[in-house]
């Protein structure tokens, strides 16, 4: 007799020992060695203590921010396929990422300088800018009937990206050189953050959305079937789907204001889960948080180190790996 | 005899009013008239050799001497405007070397270019030579260099000798936070002039003009001196306090914990251009106080 | 082995007397949005506990939509659906969904999923929000599985079935969810004739020996003639007859439902009827 619950509870157990192998790892492995007792001893002042600050500003705020990332990216995009029932659907897919761009844009291109608790204007800008895209997408799905309408919420989306995508255009063009450089680093993701405060900042978001996460799994597998069947279960669809819609984008902004918009953990780290462990969302929605964790800091540890004295943005690790897949992923499905 | 003289004295005559009428055309071909400048640097040369009033266009983000602003813009090196630089019928343009597409029309127009690449410090002194052949300012350009290899000497020996800090040369970052760090690499006119001003670029080994920098190379890397580099807007007061406050972090850096942060600002140095010489001195006078 | 949580204890299911209304739909209407027509107009249905109702009607007559309404996943724009003597719209959708349970015309997943944990979805409305499923649950599966004979399928990936065996599992993914009524939309029209048969053996066993109510949306007379004992015929969202099947399938009312001139012969020691149509009326 096939015990549910237990399954559950083991896969969920086995990867959450492997994203935290990956975590506690991650801070002592890079361009230089360090010796950790010393990181962590007692006997070298903080100021002189260059292994501690090695291990403490530089690379373990780098590590948390990877796994939060990869972990908010990676469970939105479980969110966002079963709500649009397509399994190529990316946390990026709804133009949340592209408002959030062009909010970074803005902010680099006018010199927006000011700061709040440690946090500089550009991930605020990203974050409000990702907001702005969630309204118009949310608004333009529920102005036609009543209820959430997901093809309207999908083309919403698209289009939305194509428009910011216009607009960011414009933004690059009348930008300066120096301000383009910068605009397009942000793009390619950077999760050097050096100190906590953006970790802080971007933590009630990101509680918000996993905190909802939590609530969803089964109705996630329920609405897998379509909204009429789904109700007919007893799902209050529209609730669900409302839920399920805010969290993930919220999820995204937040994830994409803290460390740029990395691409592809929102769709290799779902499908690279489901391959492993099938479809039910109680396992699958859990288990890509945390695998997707681990990937990010797995794909910025190679970042930083493949290519030493000098780093690749992990954007780049990420597309490098994620494209093959992806491609790989089309051919197998037709 | 009169005869054969009065022939010797003719053809003299025609020889010397031949020779003079091409040197006359000579000299009116080599010396442009109306030159028009997309590259900042190169528009201060030619003021700086007395090539100034010779000028007739500027790009869009030349600032000095004052007296480019009134003169017209035709764009810079990613949008060149071509119909305004035509309407302006000039005899020399000055664009960028990889403006490719522009040089193409240009060269349909017949209208001679002189194609600039960016280098080092020695490169800047080269191109003050040669726009000066090219303009007829050939003596004003050697009396140019002149001036500034002697100021660079002047400085260059003032600091020989004493130690050379490893500076970490700061082109940009995020504000108020240490992300996006961008540093000279060990090459380029930047990392000439620090040499110059007696420091060392501590990421001189990767040989590139500008790398960014990630909290754990500046830990690891540990330089005595960080210079940022802003072409205007002087931090001050409470602004200062708080872009001095991002690199606090960095605590076991030498330049944060002996306090040797510093702003270098001005237009002097973010172009490759005459000025050169106020911005080795202004970074000897930080660096070697 | 029943599959209704809340039969009548003691009551065995009666051919011929009908029991107490299940499900009432008094006098109701539905438009899609404000500026459509009315697609359900003014329909009024009882079904009985115990009874196998085919709602009969050509495509567009309004048929799904109905189905909608008496499952509650849809409101109607003007009158009441009532269960018992509850007023549906007054209820969460998982209490009704404890009752009524819906089996589609076509399903089609994202995902790829097993028959048997299809089949477990089904027990949702009586699972709390964070309780996974028990053995009783799974033992209700199976049970679900063995009626529909697809009990050995139950391993298999949903998508690499056959047309039958697809619906078979989610008529038993319906069952699982115990309900006392089961509303079916078109459960034959894409199965090849052997897989038909197969369908509706399957749904008259349910409703005879399980004593499940049914009610069967479909546009196929011979379906609706061979296992429904009582007909509705919907056309353009009204209904035009209503009552048992020997009764309300004539060849008049076959001609007001589809312009079509047809034969209905009813076999003498069977008391079967078939429906054979002669020709189209202009």
């Amino acid at each position: 007799m096939m015990n549910i619950r237990r399954r559950i509870a083991m896969v969920v157990l086995a990867f959450l020992a492997f994203a935290i192998a990956v975590i506690v790892v991650a801070p002592m492995v890079g361009s230089t060695s360090i010796s950790l007792s010393k990181a962590f001893g007692r006997s070298v002042d903080w100021n002189e203590n260059v292994d501690a600050q090695i291990f403490f500003v530089a690379r373990l705020p780098r590590v948390l921010s990877g796994a939060l990332v990869g972990a908010a990216l990676a469970a939105a995009g479980v969110v966002l396929q079963a709500l649009l029932r397509n399994p190529l659907a990316t946390p990026f897919t709804l133009g949340v990422s592209a408002g959030a761009a062009l909010g970074a844009m803005v902010a680099i291109a006018i010199g927006l300088d000011v700061g709040w608790f440690g946090v500089s204007s550009v991930p605020i800008a990203s974050f409000a800018g990702s907001l702005v895209a969630i309204g118009i997408v949310y608004a333009l799905a529920t102005s036609q009937r009543r209820g959430l309408s997901t093809n309207v919420l999908l083309l919403a989306g698209v289009t939305l990206n194509s428009f910011f995508s216009a607009l960011i255009l414009f933004v690059q063009y009348v930008s300066d050189f120096t301000q383009s450089v910068r605009a397009v680093r942000w793009l390619m993701g950077d999760l050097d953050v050096g100190g906590y405060s953006s970790i802080v900042a971007a933590l009630p978001m990101l509680l918000a959305a996993f905190g909802v996460f939590a609530f969803l799994p089964r109705t996630l597998n329920l609405l897998t079937l379509g909204e009429d069947v789904a109700a007919a279960r007893g799902v209050d669809v529209m609730s669900a789907q409302r839920w399920a819609f805010f969290s993930a984008s919220l999820a995204t902004g937040a994830a994409v204001s803290l460390g740029g918009p990395i691409g592809f953990i929102g769709i290799v780290v779902p499908h690279l889960v489901r391959l492993m462990i099938g479809s039910d969302h109680r396992i699958v929605l859990p288990a890509a948080a945390l695998f997707g964790a681990a990937f990010t800091v797995l794909c910025d540890l190679t970042a930083r180190t493949i290519m030493a004295p000098l780093e690749l943005p992990v954007g780049i690790i990420t597309a490098l790996i994620g494209g093959p897949f992806f491609l790989w992923l089309l051919v197998k499905r037709s | 005899m009169a005869a054969r003289q009065t022939i010797v004295t003719r053809l003299t005559a025609v020889a010397f009013c031949v020779a003079a009428c091409t040197v006359f055309v000579s000299h009116a071909q080599t010396n442009p008239q109306r030159i028009v400048s997309l590259v900042p640097a190169l528009t201060e040369m030619l003021f700086a050799i007395g090539a100034g009033p010779q000028v007739v266009g500027v790009s869009s983000y030349d600032r000095y001497p004052p007296s480019v602003t009134s003169l017209p813009r035709v764009g810079a090196l990613l949008d060149p405007d071509t119909e305004r630089i035509l309407s302006l019928t000039p005899d020399l343009v000055l664009t960028y070397g990889s403006q490719v597409d522009l040089q193409t029309q240009m060269r349909r127009a017949s209208i001679p270019t002189f194609d600039y690449r960016h280098g080092g410090l020695d490169h800047i002194l080269v191109t003050i030579r040669q726009l000066g052949q090219r303009t007829g300012h050939i003596n004003e350009a050697n009396a140019l260099v002149s001036g500034i290899e002697t100021r660079i000497q002047a400085v260059k020996a003032r600091v020989v000798g004493k130690q050379r800090p490893r500076t970490l040369l700061v082109f940009s970052r995020e504000p108020k936070t240490l992300r996006n760090i961008y540093v000279s690499g060990g090459s380029g006119f930047l990392r000439d002039m620090l040499v110059a001003a007696g420091g060392e670029d501590v990421f001189e080994d990767i040989g590139r003009e500008s790398v960014q920098a990630t909290t754990e190379t500046i830990l690891i890397r540990a330089p005595e001196v960080i210079l940022e580099i802003r072409s205007e807007n002087i931090p001050a007061g409470a602004e200062l306090d708080s872009e001095l406050q991002s690199w606090s972090r960095l605590s076991t850096v030498p330049a944060v914990k002996n306090k040797r942060v510093y702003f270098v600002t001005g237009q002097q140095m973010t172009v490759p251009g005459p000025r050169v010489a106020d911005g080795v001195e202004r970074m000897a006078k930080v660096l070697h106080p | 082995m029943s599959f209704r949580a809340r039969a009548t204890p003691g009551r065995r299911p009666s051919l011929f007397l009908d029991g107490p209304t299940l499900l009432w739909a008094d006098n109701v209407s539905f438009r899609y949005s404000t500026a459509a027509p009315l697609v359900v107009n003014e329909v009024t249905v009882r079904l009985n506990d115990g009874t196998l109702t085919g709602i009969l009607g050509p495509n567009g007559s309004g048929k799904t939509t109905l189905l909608r309404l008496l499952s509650g996943t849809r409101r109607p724009t003007a009158g009441r659906v009532h269960l018992d003597d509850r007023a549906l719209d007054r209820m969460s959708r998982r209490e009704a969904a404890r009752h009524i349970a819906v089996v589609p015309q076509e399903t089609e997943l994202a995902f790829e999923y097993t028959a048997i944990e299809i089949v477990l979805m089904g027990r949702h409305p009586h699972l709390g929000l964070f309780t996974v499923e028990g053995p009783a649950d799974i033992e209700l599966a199976q049970q679900a599985m063995a009626a529909t004979g697809t009990a050995h399928l139950a391993d298999r990936p949903f998508h690499q079935l056959s047309g039958g065996e697809k619906q078979r599992v989610v008529i038993a993914a319906a069952l699982a969810q115990s309900p006392r009524l089961l509303l079916l939309d078109e459960p034959t029209a894409s199965l090849d004739l052997g897989y038909q048969l197969e369908v509706s053996a399957l749904l008259q066993r349910l409703n005879l020996e399980q004593g499940v109510t049914l009610a069967i949306s479909t546009h196929d007379l011979n379906l609706a003639a061979a296992i429904c004992r009582d007909l509705i015929m919907m056309r353009d969202g009204r209904v035009i007859a209503t009552g048992a099947t020997t009764d309300v399938l004539t060849p008049e009312n076959v001609r007001r439902l589809y312009d079509v001139e047809a034969d209905v012969h009813v076999h003498g020691d069977t008391g079967h009827m078939t429906v054979v149509p002669v020709r189209r009326l202009p």
